[in-house]
């Protein structure tokens, strides 16, 4: 996992893109609280087994958009398909279906205190009514466990875990659904460079493991930089700019240059 | 995981059943004592008044809560009729003609139905019987009674008061009541006439014995009339009675005395009434005495009156009268 | 302009509660249900509670039964302590008191679990996973608390009773069935029937407003605290007002 190798084949996914349709697609995204426009006429598309990076100052709309696409949110206006399904149109049940095919990684982690890890794990299976036999539950527990390297945490309380294990458990806990597209929030926030960079590369690899489709909400610009297919800047509301890392590091515009400052 | 909750479950099911036994219990508790559970019957009551019985107020049966009070219903204008639901068990032993009435349960409790078995025989009482009733003292009438009386307390009171205060003032009476003499007197008084008035008794019977005898028993009325000895024990005899009776007279007088004295003296506060109630065995005496007195002087009357008439006596009446006529016209 | 605020507060809080009641109605009926989770709710709000209860609750009978004990003595119905201490257990103290007791530890606790849920995106990752939370944390937790405090209160007017026992016997004696037998012959069917339903409104506002309170809690851990804080503050007030409108009802209809 640390010897892995990005490669930015633009004109490829540019052709794939044009092939196959996209898993995600958010087209004229409408979203205010009040009198405070988030997101104005904002547009969003994310191939299969590509990595996007949503990049956004606090506060610019960024965990809005992604509660948009998981349904936690109701936009104003406009239409989010994820996998050909309108998720704005869902009634709650078929949204739960679609909701089993996408994993969401918290800012916060979002592991519910009063379980064990293995009972974190196996909520999901449980309420998708996925799983049911106990050792299948149990096989697919292990196995995410043990691709996050935290098989022997099993039967701990999260709180007895630090800030880098409880952000893999709750990767892993993202990942036991095997979900097509992945969205991260913010998955670095709150912890230091080395175990954020450990995060990262996890991120990666799953991706490589699984062939899922990620988007990925950050300011950091390590992740970003390590992470990055295709990185969308998120200004007002708007998609200001896209293209990849090396790209818009070259790009003239003042505004995306305070971003690779 | 699937452990821990089984044994969780069963620790709230335990704390649950708990919970629930508890308030069954409850429940059949009050039950119990409202005759709820169980076979009833149901008899009822007329009352001109309910005196503010209530539905669910006790029925008891000597006492003992035999049952509720299920309805109250107006009949008319002067008549309510109570419904009661008492327990099966008393269907052998109430009868028709128990009598109900309405009462208190303790000085300010709840109102309950007494119902009083009937000294007269009758038969079993049956599933919606009239039952008679027996008007209950009503408070407001208890108080009314209460205020007669109250008003009658006080009248006697004043008297009272007015007698005591008269008995205070007299002098006259205090002295007499401390003065020991006139006691021990009365006392000696009283047995002395007791005395005499036995003696007058006994006197009295004796000669209406031999009255008896002589009327009876003619060998002996023949030996009577010769035998001078006899007639010469007699005229003493009567002699004797006639002292007897003398000093009877003396006595009764003097006892007349002393008896308007005391009369006298309770009403005008001088006397010695208080010797007489502090010393209830004169007061025995006395009442005695006078009887004894009454009846002696009566048996003595007819002794005197039947003699007189007795063709045996008839002779020496007659001598006397002669004499006392001879005396008196010398 | 504080004043005219503060009413407006007051409003938004009540209308809020309101709207929270309702959406538990539109939706406690409704599959699906989460039975496990609503008996592992009665689990740790009902068991859990019943030291905590149970203790209050004897403490309370038996001081009552000392407290009363020499203004029967002066007025001659010593005899009578039993009944007055059962009828006021049983209509009064044992649910307003237990209830009391419930709001300061299942109210908080719940507030604060909620609270934290939000605050930390639990309530979201549930949603995302085919949960609905409203159903899973909320309907659970308000049904347990409703179903819950009536046993509770039972259980406490119980082990009250037999606190008054205790006291009754500390001075005098009065005999087990003598004692009971009196608290029972003192009770009607309407002092235990209003009681004990009132309990099931005073649970049901406990876990209504304990979750409404974490529910809608703002976000950091300051936020958290205030739900907690205020989940009992307003609970607590509102079994007085649901206890002044059981006496009002009961008395309207004549079983007083």
């Amino acid at each position: 996992m640390s010897n892995t190798i990005l490669k930015k084949e633009n004109i490829d996914t540019i052709e794939t893109q044009k092939k196959t349709e996209p898993v995600l697609m958010v087209s004229h995204l409408y979203k205010s609280f009040g009198d405070n426009k988030v997101l104005i006429d904002f547009n969003l598309k994310l191939n299969k087994g590509e990595n996007v990076v949503v990049l956004g100052k606090s506060g610019s709309g960024k965990s809005v958009l992604i509660k948009c696409i998981i349904g936690l949110l109701l936009p104003d206006e406009g239409e989010i398909h994820v996998l050909g399904e309108n998720v704005v149109e869902q009634t709650s049940s078929s949204l739960d279906k679609i909701r089993a095919k996408i994993g969401f990684l918290f800012q916060s982690n979002a592991l519910y205190d009063s379980m064990t890890v293995r009972e974190n794990l196996e909520f999901p299976l449980r309420r998708h009514w996925i799983k049911n036999n106990p050792d299948e539950v149990n096989q697919l527990v292990q196995q995410a466990l043990e691709d996050v390297g935290l098989g022997y945490t099993i039967d701990m309380m999260p709180v007895e875990l630090s800030g880098g294990m409880r952000k893999r458990i709750a990767l892993a806990r993202t990942l036991i659904l095997k979900p097509e597209i992945i969205l991260y929030d913010e998955p670095t926030t709150g912890l230091d460079p080395i175990t954020g960079k450990e995060i990262i590369r996890l991120m990666i690899h799953i991706k490589e493991k699984y062939n899922t489709s990620s988007l990925i909400i950050s300011h950091d610009m390590n992740c970003v930089k390590l992470a990055a297919d295709r990185i969308i800047i998120l200004l007002e509301g708007k998609c200001y700019a896209e293209g990849d890392y090396e790209t818009l590091r070259k790009d003239k515009d003042a505004k995306v240059i305070q971003f690779f400052e | 995981m699937i452990k821990k909750s089984v044994a969780n479950n069963i620790k709230l099911g335990a704390f649950v059943i708990a919970s629930l036994i508890f308030l069954i219990m409850i429940f059949y508790m009050i039950g119990k004592n409202k005759h709820l559970f169980g076979a009833n019957f149901t008899v009822k009551a007329r009352f001109e008044n309910v005196q503010g019985l209530k539905i669910g107020n006790n029925v008891r049966f000597g006492g003992i809560d035999i049952g509720t009070v299920k309805k109250i219903e107006i009949i008319n204008d002067t008549l309510m009729e109570v419904v009661m639901t008492v327990d099966h068990k008393l269907k052998k032993i109430l009868r028709k003609n128990a009598i109900a009435s309405i009462g208190t349960d303790g000085l300010v409790g709840n109102k309950v139905i007494n119902i009083e078995a009937n000294r007269l025989p009758d038969h079993a009482a049956e599933e919606n019987d009239i039952l008679l009733t027996q008007k209950s003292v009503n408070t407001d009438e208890m108080m009314r009674t209460l205020d007669r009386t109250n008003n009658d307390v006080n009248i006697v009171a004043e008297n009272l008061k007015i007698i005591t205060q008269k008995i205070n003032k007299s002098q006259g009476l205090w002295d007499l009541i401390t003065n020991r003499k006139i006691a021990i007197h009365f006392n000696k008084t009283a047995e002395n006439i007791e005395k005499a008035s036995m003696e007058a008794n006994k006197i009295g019977v004796n000669t209406n014995q031999i009255i008896r005898k002589i009327s009876n028993g003619r060998g002996i009325l023949g030996k009577m009339i010769s035998d001078t000895l006899l007639y010469s024990n007699f005229n003493q005899t009567i002699v004797n009675f006639k002292k007897a009776g003398i000093r009877t007279d003396s006595f009764l007088l003097k006892a007349e005395n002393m008896i308007n004295n005391i009369e006298s003296e309770i009403n005008y506060g001088k006397g010695p009434i208080h010797a007489l109630l502090v010393d209830s065995s004169n007061t025995l005496l006395f009442k005695k005495s006078m009887l004894n007195i009454e009846k002696g002087t009566e048996g003595f009357n007819e002794i005197i009156d039947a003699m007189k008439h007795h063709f045996l006596f008839r002779r020496y009446f007659k001598r006397i009268e002669n004499e006392k006529i001879k005396s008196g016209n010398p | 302009m504080p004043v005219s605020t503060s009413t407006k507060n007051l409003l938004n809080e009540v209308g809020g509660i309101s709207s929270f009641a309702g959406r538990f109605f539109s939706q406690w009926y409704k599959p699906r249900y989460e039975i496990a989770e609503f008996f592992r709710q009665c689990y740790v709000i009902g068991y859990k509670s019943l030291p905590l209860v149970g203790l209050t609750g004897f403490i309370m009978g038996l001081v009552l039964t000392m407290q009363l004990r020499p203004t029967m003595v002066d007025y001659g119905v010593e005899s009578q302590i039993p009944a007055i201490v059962g009828i006021a257990i049983i209509r009064e103290i044992g649910p307003v008191l237990t209830a009391l007791i419930f709001a300061g530890k299942i109210g908080s606790s719940i507030g604060a679990e909620l609270g934290s849920m939000k605050v930390t995106e639990q309530i979201d990752a549930m949603e995302v996973s085919g949960t609905n939370p409203f159903k899973y944390l909320v309907v659970s937790r308000v049904l347990a608390a409703t179903c819950m405090l009536p046993v509770l209160t039972v259980m406490s007017d119980a082990i009250s009773l037999y606190g008054s026992y205790l006291g009754v016997n500390i001075r005098g004696t009065t005999s087990f069935s003598l004692f009971w037998i009196q608290v029972f012959e003192s009770l009607d069917f309407y002092d235990v029937i209003p009681a004990f339903i009132k309990t099931y409104f005073f649970g049901f506002a406990v876990g209504l407003i304990g979750c409404y309170k974490g529910y809608f809690s703002s976000k950091g851990t300051e936020g958290v605290g205030r739900s907690a804080n205020s989940a009992v503050v307003v609970s607590s007030i509102l079994i007085f007002i649901i206890d002044l409108l059981a006496v009002q009802i009961t008395d309207v209809l004549g079983y007083n």
